[in-house]
């Protein structure tokens, strides 16, 4: 290798390394205030769907479950506080599944939305089917438990996938059920429950 | 330019990436996203196309640097055209084809590791003029889609019995299908299946 194949080829690497940077720099600038805002509207929208008769959600804090990080929001319509929603993590089969779950003012179980996990595609996935969610529907904490048999006062497990149906229902599920009821009780957060 | 000489070579070139040289059921590329994101139909045509795409511009950006570049260094610089492309597919996807993007997001980002796309950089692109590298990306990815498409259909219908997520038959006549294993079992069985008709075809041709 000469001198001369030593300049070209650092010259070559330079220039196409700093065009390809300075393409992927502009595609990045224009794309990602894109995605933020579609992130924020998802979530928006996430929380809405859960808790529609709500005019407001708002945040009212943090919360860590299975180390991971949770919020949680109080719905109102006007001065009245239509409800809760807490984000909960489930330890399932193969992944955490991430849940948001919708309680009434009596921590009754509105609606439950899944909103991301790993289990086992055809068998544990069926959790984010609506036919399994609203199971849960009018649960208060201590009707949320797997059943296996056919029943609408518990929860009736997905059949094949029964650890993932109670990895949302007694771990995700209760867990921030049970969360909700301590903070809110406690009025933690200047925000006590009014029918005390 | 367009004579019909250079159509039907370019024909060929296309023919030549879905069925002679195809990706996965010939050279036996890229096989690990043939097995990790067919088990249902949209997947693998997501897929399929987003490499279409990348396979495309992969080949027209070697082909028309293909006199700057130093050939001691072809490989990285072939590298930071397909992680670049790569790059912007993802961020583009992310931005403009949310829904899709969440599927298949993860499955975007392996595209940069495919020994497919760098072999026809490396055998093809990189050796001819921009409109046959074109075509012969066309050809490619075409195949690949092809091939996903059709190992997905397989699985999802076998596995699931749905087609797109749309339920077709009320069973799941082959459940194991959309687990890994099954991934193995459809691109063996497939790729046997291919074969086994090029073998016939080729002998009908010598006989007759």
């Amino acid at each position: 290798m000469t001198g001369k194949d030593i300049i070209k080829i650092t010259l070559n690497l330079v220039v196409i390394y700093i065009a390809g940077g300075i393409i992927l720099t502009a595609i990045y600038a224009w794309t990602s205030p894109i995605m933020y805002r579609n992130d924020v509207i998802e979530k928006e929208q996430a929380l809405k769907e859960l808790m529609p008769e709500a005019e407001t959600i708002e945040k009212l804090g943090d919360w860590t479950v299975h180390d991971k990080h949770a919020e949680y929001f109080i719905g109102k319509r006007g001065d009245m506080v239509t409800g809760y929603i807490v984000q909960s993590f489930g330890k399932g089969y193969s992944s955490y599944i991430n849940t948001l779950i919708a309680v009434d003012k009596d921590f009754i179980v509105q609606r439950i939305n899944i909103l991301g996990h790993a289990e086992t595609p055809g068998l544990g996935d069926e959790i984010e089917m609506d036919s399994f969610t609203n199971r849960f529907s009018g649960k208060d904490r201590e009707h949320l438990q797997v059943v296996k048999t056919e029943t609408t006062d518990y929860i009736q497990a997905i059949s094949g996938a029964t650890i993932s149906s109670r990895a949302v229902t007694e771990d995700a599920v209760k867990q921030g059920v049970d969360f909700l009821i301590k903070r809110i009780r406690e009025g933690k957060d200047g925000e006590p429950a009014e029918h005390e | 330019m367009v004579s019909p000489q250079n159509t039907n070579r370019y024909l060929d070139l296309i023919k030549n990436g879905i069925f002679t040289e195809n990706t996965i059921f010939k050279l036996a590329l890229s096989l690990c996203p043939s097995i990790a994101v067919t088990n249902n139909l949209r997947n693998g045509v997501l897929m399929g196309m987003a490499v279409l795409f990348v396979q495309v511009m992969v080949n027209i950006t070697v082909s028309l640097l293909r006199h700057f570049i130093h050939p001691r260094i072809r490989l990285p610089v072939f590298m930071l055209i397909i992680s670049g492309w790569v790059t912007v597919t993802d961020m583009t996807m992310a931005a403009f084809f949310r829904e899709a993007y969440k599927e298949m997001g993860l499955y975007i980002q392996l595209i940069v590791a495919f020994a497919s796309i760098l072999a026809r950089a490396e055998m093809f692109a990189s050796k001819n003029k921009v409109t046959p590298s074109l075509f012969d990306g066309v050809g490619m990815g075409l195949g690949f889609l092809f091939a996903l498409s059709v190992i997905s259909f397989f699985r999802e219908i076998l596995g699931k019995g749905s087609l797109w997520g749309f339920p077709i038959i009320d069973a799941k006549p082959l459940l194991i299908m959309i687990l890994p294993a099954g991934g193995f079992f459809a691109v063996g069985i497939l790729m046997g299946f291919f074969n086994w008709i090029e073998m016939r075809y080729a002998k009908k041709h010598r006989s007759s």
